[in-house]
């Protein structure tokens, strides 16, 4: 009987650990959540009603700062800058009216939380699909957050040239 | 008795011949030899050949949109990227071995330590012209004299009769190559 109660420990240690690792992620998965969640919420299918418009940039808005700062240079299209999380939020209800689908997805996340966990840079490759466009973006991204009141929110966010032409 | 017995006893020996063909004879061999198939599966294509589709135009007419390859990671261990080299780019910060999700498809047309410009749609290295009989399209492109660090390689595509603000190339480091293509 002996084995049988080393066993029955050793299962409620290995619940314990994983019941911990659930309750108390790392600031790195909290924050690779929190991308996923962003990109979700960038993205946005056809046929969207006014509502579902409005609320869906107002859920993308909620994951930047107030005073976030993006800085969007992709080649080939024009240079875009966006200053306070009302024009992000504007931005997103522009795009819904002017586009009929977006879908965007970060792989390839590479996530270095500073130290005392108040801040952390990501980097990553922003896959987009924009409907009626041939070709997928493709766009190296560096993503700056901070944690505000307990959750952590993007204060930055710029592209990163991956091939640089300078001398 | 014999008719009768007939019916059973062939589906006795269909069902035990379906087993044999799903199991094997020796099911615990088939598993380990399922086991071992999978790792090398896994071995292979994670980390050693990276199966990789081509997504638009800047490579044609080499590599044709939507087209399949693989990148090979071993390609680079016994000596560096060359000229002419058809190389993928991770986008992201080197993270070790892990393979990338997304990378650059392009061609090597710089090594370290060289100048490199675009005259007249014409790649010149160290002020003399590169002979590129991969490149095909019309092109002008005209670009300054970019000087490569130790590390740094020049690439860009084939496909130089886009637009020139819509074809990504440029220089990058060593450790962004994840390896040569394989087709």
């Amino acid at each position: 009987m002996k084995w049988l109660r080393l066993l029955l420990f050793a299962a409620v240690a290995a619940l314990g650990a994983w019941a911990w690792v659930v309750l108390h992620p790392s600031p790195e998965k909290v924050i690779r959540k929190q991308l996923q969640g962003a990109a979700r919420a960038v993205s946005f299918g056809p046929d969207e009603g006014y509502l579902a418009k409005l609320a869906g940039a107002q859920r993308l808005a909620d994951f930047f700062s107030t005073n976030v700062d993006v800085q969007l240079d992709v080649p080939g299209r024009q240079e875009h800058r966006l200053a306070g999380r009302e024009e992000i939020q504007q931005e997103a209800l522009a795009a819904r009216a002017a586009v009929r689908s977006l879908s965007v997805t970060f792989p390839d996340v590479t996530v270095i939380v500073n130290a005392g966990d108040a801040s952390a840079v990501a980097d990553l490759t922003l896959q987009a699909k924009v409907a009626g466009e041939p070709d997928m973006i493709v766009q190296e991204m560096k993503f700056t957050l901070r944690k505000i009141n307990g959750q952590w929110l993007i204060v930055k966010v710029e592209t990163v040239r991956t091939l640089s032409q300078g001398a | 008795m014999m008719e009768s017995n007939s019916g059973p006893s062939q589906a006795r020996r269909c069902g035990s011949r379906l087993r044999i063909l799903a199991f094997g004879r020796n099911p615990k061999r088939t598993l380990v030899r399922a086991a071992v198939l999978a790792a090398a599966c896994v071995a292979v294509f994670k980390l050693a050949l990276l199966p990789v589709r081509v997504e638009g135009i800047s490579m044609t007419p080499a590599y044709a949109d939507h087209s399949f390859n693989f990148i090979n990671r071993l390609s680079y261990l016994c000596h560096e990227p060359r000229r002419g080299d058809v190389v993928g780019i991770r986008l992201n910060s080197p993270g070790g071995w892990s393979p990338p999700h997304i990378m650059y498809l392009k061609r090597v047309i710089g090594l370290p330590g060289e100048g490199i410009s675009f005259v007249n749609g014409r790649v010149r290295v160290n002020g003399r012209l590169l002979d590129e009989p991969y490149e095909k399209g019309a092109c002008d492109w005209n670009t300054a004299p970019v000087t490569l660090g130790p590390r740094e390689y020049f690439v860009a595509g084939d496909n130089r009769a886009m637009p020139k603000e819509q074809h990504t190339f440029g220089k990058t480091d060593r450790s962004r190559i994840v390896g040569k293509a394989l087709l």
